[in-house]
């Protein structure tokens, strides 16, 4: 059996879909459209659940709806479950009208039940039920009530049956019986609506006199049948909720005591400004850096310990150096980021989770509408400053096509989680006091990047700028089932990233590093395959480093594989295994990387946070702009930014330094 | 008048009818109509329950002005001004008026 939650944003589809199906679950792509998807199986059962994206209505008018709208009239789920945010029950029984209309049985997972008392809500299921004539499980899937329940109903097959109740007026439900007869297949109401309200995405059917029936329609109505279709979707709600809904006024509730301050005229940006310091201050500083160290010791333990252990079994040499200098050095360098990147994903996705992200999209949107970015382009940025993959589809939600594309080659300046490494690395050897100031400040020059970007590309890019419309949900105190959750799932991707895509790296730099183009081992580094690519492309890097370095160079090309392979890369070239992340042995005076000081470091940092983002990312980007063109727009105009942008720092440093 | 920038002055009264971008902090009103000059902005709108009919309150403004949540159907809803042009509305009550006689 194969079951769609379908349901508003901000309803708790997420929370209630890691309830139902456990740690069963699996991302895959729908077929047809790539677009990624959740799926898992409901505990205790074989039914697949799909998560459908946060919509609110099947209309066709952005990405996710059309998504959706597809899934469910050619995936043909057997089931769908309709999450009801019953504090909001009004508006979201709209999207519940439409799903009813599908040739489907819907189950209504009546959410948030424990807030309703505090809401002055009192709501009779019974009654909601039998008036919608479609079962309904009242639940609270943050204090885990009813899922027992749910799926109890589910399993049992007793959930009432869609009979298609005529919800409409007579002259509209008249209409729909003259289109529905000379159409074929499954949602024959959805689809005779869908045809009334002239949707160009139904093909105009061979019905006899439709014209006039619509023009008829049309002039009785006094408006087109669009508008008179939701009209007559929300007055049907509205008598349904004066049957089951009680309201009582409960006066000024706690959010809006809240927004008096995070929304204030004066305070709202300086909190924002401390908020977003705060968490890069901590991840990269003041406890990041302890961690670091903690595991960086772990790591040189293990690799002496492999070293001497290897050589007692007599292991050939070059055997040892692949797995010690090659595997783990390259490896280890990520790895010891975990413990910071930890603390990034635990803060950004209590700011997920709260509610305050929409805020910053509400009080931001004014200054990105003058970029020709909207307000929800904040969110793309916030969630790629942990991967830019889910930041780059972050994008959906953006109404106008100008701005999300716009967004959509922005969203990678942000410095992600696998940049962490290459800003900690260098901040923490050359401005070790300050590490964490240096590692903030690159997150505030990343929003100055992105806002000069912005002015540039405004000229480049043609199209209709789309309006703002987003809903402004509660606060919420923040899940931490579903922060931890959601914490572990992206370490755990971090990790085996690091055991796949950075080990396969790590043995191909130990290689060319360890050979000659005569396929001799052990020749000096000078001489090896790599330095030689190293050394065609090192003229590159001369405005901002002052030096012709091969092994600078090799580095940030593959940044391309992964960012934090720059590190890994750099750990391997300086041919030391442990201790790595410290910097000592990476800029050790006799080794290759001695010539940075501190203002070619600042360069070479701020280019690799700059330009063109990881594969992964530029995969992404392609599939969210739908063109190779402007995707090689976007790498170019990325990497030509940076490029500029790390040679101005060189000489500033550099004349800082003079003045100084 | 040129010199008295205070917005205030401009504030609808209770029974006057102008568009949604007009309406102040706390001003309640019904929509009239919906024009037709963005169909799929007035599709999202119809979605998001801005019918005729509906009575809304604008609750917030944001600290530069724009956009502004207003308050409908029991949730919030943010919008922009300039997309607000396209709702016509008639005002209802004001609750700063109504808080101002009380004094």
């Amino acid at each position: 059996m194969k079951i769609a939650l379908a349901g508003n944003q901000n309803s708790g589809k997420t929370t209630l879909f890691n309830l139902l199906t456990g740690s069963n679950q699996k991302i895959g792509n729908w077929p047809g459209v790539t677009l990624e998807q959740k799926r898992g199986i409901i505990i205790g059962t074989d039914y697949e659940l799909i998560d459908l994206p946060g919509i609110y209505s099947l209309s066709p008018y952005t990405a996710e709806e059309e998504v959706s709208r597809r899934f469910l009239l050619e995936e043909k789920p057997d089931l769908i479950i309709n999450i009801v945010d019953s504090t909001s029950i009004e508006r979201s029984l709209y999207l519940t009208t439409q799903l009813l209309e599908l040739d489907i049985d819907v189950i209504i997972a009546l959410n948030m039940t424990d807030i309703l008392k505090k809401k002055g809500l009192v709501i009779d299921v019974e009654r909601l039920e039998k008036e919608l004539s479609t079962s309904i499980v009242a639940i609270s899937a943050l204090k885990k009530t009813g899922i027992k329940e749910l799926i109890a109903l589910i399993k049992s097959k007793e959930y009432r049956k869609n009979y298609h109740q005529l919800i409409f007026g007579p002259n509209l439900e008249k209409a729909i019986a003259r289109v529905s007869p000379y159409l074929k297949g499954n949602h024959k109401r959805f689809i005779a609506v869908k045809l009334l309200e002239r949707d160009p995405l139904f093909e105009s059917p061979q019905i006899p006199s439709f014209e006039v029936l619509i023009s008829e329609l049309e002039k009785e109505f006094g408006t087109d049948i669009e508008e008179a279709v939701a009209n007559q979707r929300y007055e049907y709600i509205v008598g349904i909720i004066k049957k089951a809904v009680i309201v009582h006024d409960v006066g000024v509730n706690s959010s809006e005591k809240l927004d008096k301050v995070f929304l204030n005229k004066w305070l709202a940006l300086p909190i924002f400004v401390v908020i977003m310091f705060l968490v890069y201050y901590l991840a990269v500083g003041v406890i990041g850096s302890f961690t670091v160290d903690l595991v960086d010791g772990l790591f040189a333990a293990l690799s002496d310990w492999t070293r001497s252990s290897l050589a007692k079994f007599n292991t050939s040499e070059w055997l040892i150096s692949l797995i010690v200098d090659g595997i783990i050095a390259g490896v280890g360098a990520v790895l010891n980021f975990v413990p910071q990147l930890i603390i990034l994903f635990f803060l950004i996705a209590i700011l997920e989770t709260t509610g305050y992200m929409s805020r910053i999209a509400f009080f931001l949107d004014r200054v990105f509408k003058r970029l020709g970015l909207s307000g929800k382009s904040l969110i793309p940025f916030i969630v790629g400053s942990g991967c830019s993959v889910p930041g780059v589809m972050a994008t959906r939600t953006i109404e106008g096509d100008k701005e999300r594309r716009m967004s959509i080659i922005l969203t990678p300046f942000i410095p992600c989680s696998a940049k962490l490494p290459i800003m900690a690395l260098f901040a923490s050897y050359f401005f070790p006091n300050h590490s964490g100031l240096v590692s903030a400040f690159l997150y505030f020059l990343a929003i100055i990047v992105i806002l000069i970007s912005a002015l540039i590309m405004k000229f480049f890019f043609k199209g209709n700028s789309g309006a703002y419309i987003s809903e402004l949900p509660n606060y919420k105190l923040p899940n931490f089932g579903y922060v931890f959750r959601d914490v572990k799932d992206r370490a755990i991707s971090f990790i085996k990233r690091a055991g796949t895509i950075i080990l396969l790296s790590s043995v191909t730099i130990w290689f060319l590093l360890s050979f000659s183009w005569r396929f001799e081992y052990g020749v000096p580094v000078d001489d090896s395959i790599l330095a030689s690519i190293g050394n065609l492309f090192s003229w590159v890097f001369y405005p901002m480093l002052g030096e012709l370095s091969w092994g600078a160079t090799v580095s940030a090309i593959q940044g391309l594989v992964a960012k934090e392979q720059v590190v890994s890369s750099m750990a391997i070239i300086a041919g030391f295994a442990g201790d790595v992340s410290e910097g000592t042995m990476i800029f050790s005076p006799s080794g290759p990387f001695s010539f940075f000081t501190s203002s070619n470091a600042f360069a070479f940092v701020v280019f690799n946070l700059f330009s063109a983002p990881c594969i992964a990312t530029i995969g992404a980007m392609r599939q969210e702009l739908r063109s190779t063109k402007q995707m090689m727009f976007a790498i170019i105009f990325q990497t030509g930014f940076a490029w500029v942008l790390g040679v101005a720092v060189y000489w500033i440093g550099n004349l800082i330094g003079v003045l100084l | 008048m040129f010199f008295n920038k205070n917005k205030k002055t401009n504030r609808l009264k209770v029974g006057e009818e102008g568009h949604l971008s007009d309406l102040q902090l706390n001003q309640k009103a019904v929509v009239l109509a919906l024009h037709n000059d963005n169909p799929a902005l007035r599709r999202r709108l119809l979605d998001m329950g801005i019918t005729k009919g509906v009575v809304l309150q604008i609750k917030k403004i944001a600290p530069m002005g724009d956009p502004v949540d207003i308050e409908l159907r029991g949730y919030e809803l943010c919008l922009r001004r300039e997309d607000m042009r396209q709702i016509d509305i008639k005002v209802l009550e004001d609750e700063n008026s109504i808080s101002r006689q009380s004094k």
